[in-house]
């Protein structure tokens, strides 16, 4: 009898596998691995997401959106506090570190490094929006989940694949919200 | 002469970092290559590509130079060879660029372990190659099954995301064609920036010669992804998807001199 569910239970988890869409065949996964180890395992492990955005080449058809939009918003966790905008020198260092968020790289307004242009301007950021709770919830969300706003962005998801803590990404919250913070206080380099 | 000539380097960088934002990154590549030309007096690329003929014309363990090789127009031709290239070879049963062959060469002709083949020479080797391709056409085919197999791999990693930051080289290389993260915008390397043709090349900025297989090794490097390997297969095969879509564009200089 339990040999009987185990294989019961082995079949289905195949099956599962086997439905859920695949970007890279196993012909190419074998290909890859020749990359070596770590570089093979994010190919191996690419998420359904991940390969669906890749299936599509970033471009989700419309009857997938809803689907995909769900699912990304369901990853979305609040820090413990219940606080979304935490400390915003905290969170100066972690945008600003090209190592850890990387935010200046591809968003123009940091008082500290030249920004890019991938992104949206996000020149004194609070100064323009407030710090109501919906402008907090809305920076804090799209920040944790990207993909549940813009589905396959460039952006990073960085609460959804853990490059951030809740806390932290509060912490960015309030770099970019803080009336008090440097982001809202000095100019943005490259600004005239 | 090299640290001379990097000391030199170092002093010019203070200017280029002055001047930064506001200058065409391409111009300002040819405005180095001619101060650097003009007070040195020959270029790196010159240098190493001199280094690499030395390499060529030494004599492997069996006794043999690399001009008993076969780099694809047949043995010991150079001219226009690294323009072809990555092609399937008959007598390897597989796809190779200039790097790999160059192994090959080195290994299975001139008789060299695979531990005693330095990075550095075959860089400077695949300079030397390089050079004699300049002014030529890429002519990149997909004639046989390994080739197109490989191509079809190139292209799903070129479009794949992957890894903890989601990353993918069309994310960049083709939704923010022009748009800049960093110092450079991202140049369209499918279409008219032809960076196919940009590779192998000396780096000024960062004194660093560099074949597209460090070039690509650093583009996934930058973005915290895992590198493939060396003379891998997903080299390769971004490497044949690269090349076959810049197929027809003409190398303006091999090697090049970028920043």
């Amino acid at each position: 009898m339990r040999k009987v569910l185990v294989a019961l239970f082995a079949l289905a988890l195949a099956l599962a596998f086997a439905l859920a869409q695949r970007y890279l065949t196993e012909e190419e996964l074998k290909r890859i691995q020749a990359g070596g180890k770590a570089y093979a395992e994010v190919f191996v492990n690419q998420r359904p997401d991940q390969a669906l955005c890749s299936i599509h080449r970033n471009r989700l058809p419309a009857d997938l959106l809803p689907k995909f939009l769900e699912e990304q918003r369901a990853l979305i966790k609040y820090p413990a506090s219940g606080k979304l905008m935490g400390d915003w020198r905290k969170g100066g260092a972690i945008f600003n570190n090209l190592q850890k968020a990387n935010c200046f790289s591809c968003h123009y307004g940091s008082p500290e490094h030249l920004g890019g242009d991938v992104g949206p301007s996000l020149e004194k950021y609070g100064r323009n929006r407030g710090q109501s709770e919906a402008v907090q919830r809305y920076t804090y969300e799209v920040i944790y989940n990207a993909w549940a706003f813009f589905p396959c962005t460039v952006m990073y998801r960085f609460g959804a694949q853990g490059l951030l803590t809740p806390e932290e990404i509060a912490d960015v919250v309030a770099y970019l919200l803080d009336p008090e913070s440097d982001f809202n206080t000095k100019p943005a380099v490259g600004s005239r | 002469m090299r640290k001379a000539v990097g000391l030199f380097l170092a002093t010019l960088l203070v200017g280029v970092a002055l001047a930064q934002g506001q200058v065409d990154p391409r111009e300002e590549a040819k405005r180095q290559k001619q101060l650097l030309l003009e007070t040195a007096g020959i270029l790196p690329t010159e240098l190493i590509v001199a280094q690499g003929e030395e390499l060529f014309n030494r004599k492997g363990p069996s006794g043999k130079t690399m001009a008993e090789c076969d780099f694809g127009l047949g043995k010991g031709v150079l001219e226009g060879a690294a323009a072809r290239l990555p092609r399937y070879f008959l007598d390897t049963n597989r796809v190779e660029d200039l790097d790999s062959r160059i192994v090959t060469c080195m290994t299975r002709v001139q008789g060299f372990k695979p531990e005693q083949v330095k990075r550095s020479e075959v860089v400077a080797i695949a300079f030397y190659i390089a050079s004699k391709s300049t002014g030529h056409r890429i002519q990149v085919r997909l004639l046989f099954p390994e080739e197109r197999e490989l191509y079809a791999l190139g292209e799903k990693l070129f479009y794949a995301r992957s890894g903890a930051r989601d990353v993918g080289c069309a994310t960049c290389h083709v939704t923010y064609v022009g748009r800049r993260a960093g110092v450079l915008p991202y140049a369209d390397v499918l279409g008219k920036d032809k960076s196919w043709t940009h590779w192998p090349a000396y780096r000024y900025s960062n004194d660093q010669t560099w074949t597209m297989q460090d070039r690509i090794r650093a583009c996934y490097g930058n973005i915290a992804h895992p590198q493939p390997a060396l003379y891998s297969q997903p080299i390769l095969a971004l490497e044949l998807f690269l090349a076959y879509n810049n197929n027809g564009a003409v190398v303006e200089e091999w090697p090049a001199f970028v920043r």
